[in-house]
């Protein structure tokens, strides 16, 4: 073919395009997030959170503070593995009426699928708030909470699982004549065992981040603490509780990759599957479950008495109709907008702040500072960005930048490390100097992965986006919150239904962008 | 000179003695094959020429650069002038050609162009010129995932063109092409070599291709030089030997046993019929 000279890359018409919708698209975000980064050093603001960070050191370590400090956190890790249980018993017949595997005819069963969808769209904060009204102040309801919203995702976890495997097996059993369970039980569950309880552990870590928070609205555990030692200012004690967020987060972080790795192991020569380690895994369990359940009476049957299924009932009835008067709308339309701001905001914030993080791989400081932005959940960030930058979505923007800065930054430096190193090494022998290197060599082979890190956390971030206003950072949340205070059901419901269908299309957005980018 | 071995060896890690008191010179312009067997330590002695590894024992003097450069950056102008042929192209599958052959340059822009570059590319003429030259002109703008194995290699051969080094280092450059474009490609290496004044040095599985078309052969067998000889000397007796352990086989082009003599070539036919 002849070249011709003047040939131009056809690819730079798109680029251009892009390149001047992006910003387009940003600035009203950027807006609506009111980002001002003077904020961050207005005089007024720098002695408030000045004052409040003083007074972390010395950590509180009164005795009466650290007993009412060890019995919160025995009452988090109590609400995360209760909230655990009951998530999975209401998981495992969801995922087998939710999943198409071992189907003959593959159905989509849209009535389950939606339920899934209600439960894991409404952020289990939203859930706690709800019951702390029904049940009153206490860790039932952080329990509740997190056993419909945990259980929502580990079933629609659990079906895609079990639709990803192999399907011939299963498909075979069921030829000769098995019946569907037991036919999963045979040819499916074999091959999925693993990964399956890799994401329940994985997801019982995630449960004791999730009951830290529960407290913010009175659902017991260190939340509880950490909200009062903010209202009071008291940098000591929130200082001490931070301290113990990260080392259960930690611990729970090492109990679980011990757990992951130890499913690796071959089975041992004997009939049973199950030996020494396994049994006592098993009693633990077992034990932890009862001792959550009995540790300050989390007593989920008193829920059914009549009183309570009545009181249950008025609260349910008093959410319909949604109020959809046309004030109300214009209020949640721009909650709605102000929500989605936080959540881009915060996640591009968060992704070049972890890319930053990552490129030093290696570090110690580095892994270190990436640890402890990660151990602080969002809201409790919030609850320090507020002191920071004042009210307002900045706030929330900051605070969700500040934890997925920690997740982003250790994924991304996990891709960069997995990335084929043959091709940056190549251009390295040819004399490239390190960035250019990186940017040819192993940028492209990591990309992907680092785009679909990003978007996951933006499907999760938006969810979190929707919480932190309880704390007065923006968003729906603000809204939420006032209006339970006041007792508006009617509009509250709105805020939720507006909530539900705002996870619903940003799951979609990001799966199309997902499919956009292969 | 174009390199200066003097008492080579290179241990790996694992305590493998990849080379063992290698002594090899070349002058610039010189067009050398390795051949041995497989596992014989071709790319070892490749990887030492192209400063990937520094040699455990004994000096490496390459482009007159010394033995060992003394800074980072003394060592980073070196290797811009030396241009590597990797047995698997070395290319990220989402980038396209065009960027993959610009990537050839990168030791010598400096930093700011190669990441406008990244943008849009900086000089579009130059890529399409080298990937012409292995026929691939129309696969200018095409995403390397979408070609195959055979053209990805000639993008990473482009890629070598377009950085027009001083010294020419190839991996087996041609073990994932047929055989007329093997022989095609080798010629244009040499062509490429010869009329820059470059020196080429490749290791090739075929010896039909080696003996045919370069000047200088070399022998590689359990990381030592088993001979040295213009290809002219090189006799079926010594390849034999060579590859013995092998199978008494000769690796030749499947399908072209040009200049092999007849007995050699009948050697090839009849295991070709045995398979």
């Amino acid at each position: 073919m002849l070249l011709n000279p003047s040939a131009r890359d056809p690819a730079a018409r798109s680029r251009l395009i892009a390149a001047l919708t992006v910003p387009v698209v940003l600035w009203p975000l950027f807006r609506a997030a009111e980002v001002e980064p003077g904020a961050l050093f207005d005089p007024d603001n720098l002695k408030v959170i000045g004052h409040f960070l003083a007074a972390f050191l010395p950590p509180e370590s009164g005795a009466e503070f650290l007993g009412y400090l060890a019995r919160a956190t025995l009452e988090t890790l109590a609400i995360a593995t209760a909230g655990m249980v009951l998530a999975f018993l209401l998981a495992v017949p969801l995922a087998y009426l939710a999943t198409g595997a071992g189907r003959e005819q593959p159905t989509l069963n849209p009535l389950t699928r939606s339920l899934l969808t209600v439960l894991r769209g409404i952020p289990e904060l939203v859930w706690a708030l709800l019951f702390v009204r029904v049940f009153g102040l206490g860790p039932a309801a952080g329990v509740l909470a997190l056993g419909l919203t945990y259980g929502g995702m580990l079933a629609k976890v659990y079906a895609e699982i079990l639709e990803s495997v192999d399907a011939a097996p299963a498909r075979v059993l069921r030829h000769n004549g098995a019946g569907r369970p037991l036919a999963m039980l045979y040819g499916l569950l074999p091959l999925a065992s693993k990964e399956l309880a890799s994401y329940t552990v994985y997801r019982w870590e995630c449960a004791i981040r999730a009951s830290v928070v529960m407290g913010f609205v009175g659902a017991g555990g260190l939340g509880q603490l950490m909200d009062q030692a903010m209202k009071m200012l008291n940098g000591g004690e929130a200082a001490t509780i931070l301290l113990t967020f990260m080392l259960l987060v930690f611990s729970a972080d090492g109990l679980s990759g011990w757990l992951r790795r130890s499913l690796d192991r071959p089975p041992a020569n004997r009939p049973s599957p199950f030996g020494g380690r396994s049994a006592f895994f098993g009693l633990a369990l077992l034990a932890g479950a009862v001792a959550s359940f009995k540790y300050r009476d989390i007593d989920l049957a008193s829920l059914w008495r009549l009183e309570a299924v009545n009181s249950i009932g008025t609260f349910v009835a008093d959410f319909f109709p949604p109020d959809l008067s046309a004030d109300w709308l214009d209020k949640v339309a721009r909650g709605v907008w102000e929500t989605l701001a936080i959540s881009v905001v915060g996640t591009l914030l968060a992704a070049v702040a972890g890319m930053l993080l990552a490129l030093p791989r290696r570090w110690m400081p580095f892994t270190v500072l990436l640890n402890t932005l990660r151990s602080v959940p969002e809201l409790v960030w919030a609850t320090m960005t507020v002191l920071a930058v004042g009210l307002g979505p900045f706030a929330g923007a900051l605070a969700l930048a500040l934890h997925t800065a920690g997740v982003l930054g250790r994924l991304y430096a996990e891709a960069l490390a997995n990335a084929p190193p043959a091709a940056g090494c190549a251009l390295r022998l040819a004399g490239a100097p390190g960035s250019p290197a990186f940017c040819y060599g192993t940028l492209p082979g990591a990309a992907p992965q680092l785009v679909a890190y990003t978007l996951y956390r933006w499907e999760m971030n938006i969810r979190m986006a929707a919480i932190l206003g309880f704390v007065g950072a923006g968003g729906l949340g603000q809204l939420l919150y006032v209006e339970l205070s006041l007792f508006h059901q009617a509009r509250a419901s709105t805020v939720i239904v507006a909530m539900l269908l705002l996870s619903i299309a940003v799951d979609q957005a990001s799966a199309w962008l997902r499919r956009k980018m292969h | 000179m174009a390199f200066r071995l003097n008492g080579v060896g290179l241990a790996y890690a694992n305590g493998f003695d990849a080379l063992k008191g290698i002594t090899l010179q070349a002058a610039q312009g010189e067009r050398i094959a390795l051949i041995g067997p497989s596992g014989a330590g071709k790319t070892s002695l490749l990887s030492v020429l192209g400063t990937a590894w520094a040699p455990t024992v004994g000096t490496a003097e390459i482009l007159d650069a010394g033995d060992r450069p003394r800074s980072a950056a003394a060592l980073a102008r070196l290797r811009a002038r030396i241009g590597t042929i990797h047995q698997s192209p070395p290319i990220p599958g989402r980038q396209r050609a065009v960027t993959a052959v610009l990537a050839g340059r990168l030791g010598r822009w400096p930093a700011w162009k190669s990441l406008a570059s990244l943008i849009y590319p900086l000089d579009i003429p130059g890529a399409g010129a080298a990937l012409d030259r292995v026929d691939l002109a129309d696969k200018l703008f095409a995403r390397c995932d979408q070609l195959s194995g055979g053209q990805l290699q000639r993008v990473g051969i482009a890629r070598v063109l377009y950085q027009q080094p001083d010294l020419i280092l190839a991996d087996e450059p041609v073990s994932a092409l047929d055989p007329a474009l093997a022989l095609a490609t080798i010629r244009l290496l040499i062509a490429d070599a010869e009329a820059r004044g470059a020196t080429l040095v490749a290791s090739l599985h075929a010896v039909d291709l080696a003996i045919g078309n370069f000047s200088r052969i070399v022998g590689v067998k359990a990381g030592r030089i088993a001979f040295d000889l213009p290809a002219g000397e090189v006799g079926i007796p010594l390849l034999h030997e060579l590859y013995a352990g092998e199978g008494g086989e000769l690796p030749v082009q499947a399908h072209e046993p040009h200049f092999l003599s007849q007995a050699a070539a009948n050697d090839a036919a009849t295991r070709a019929a045995c398979c």
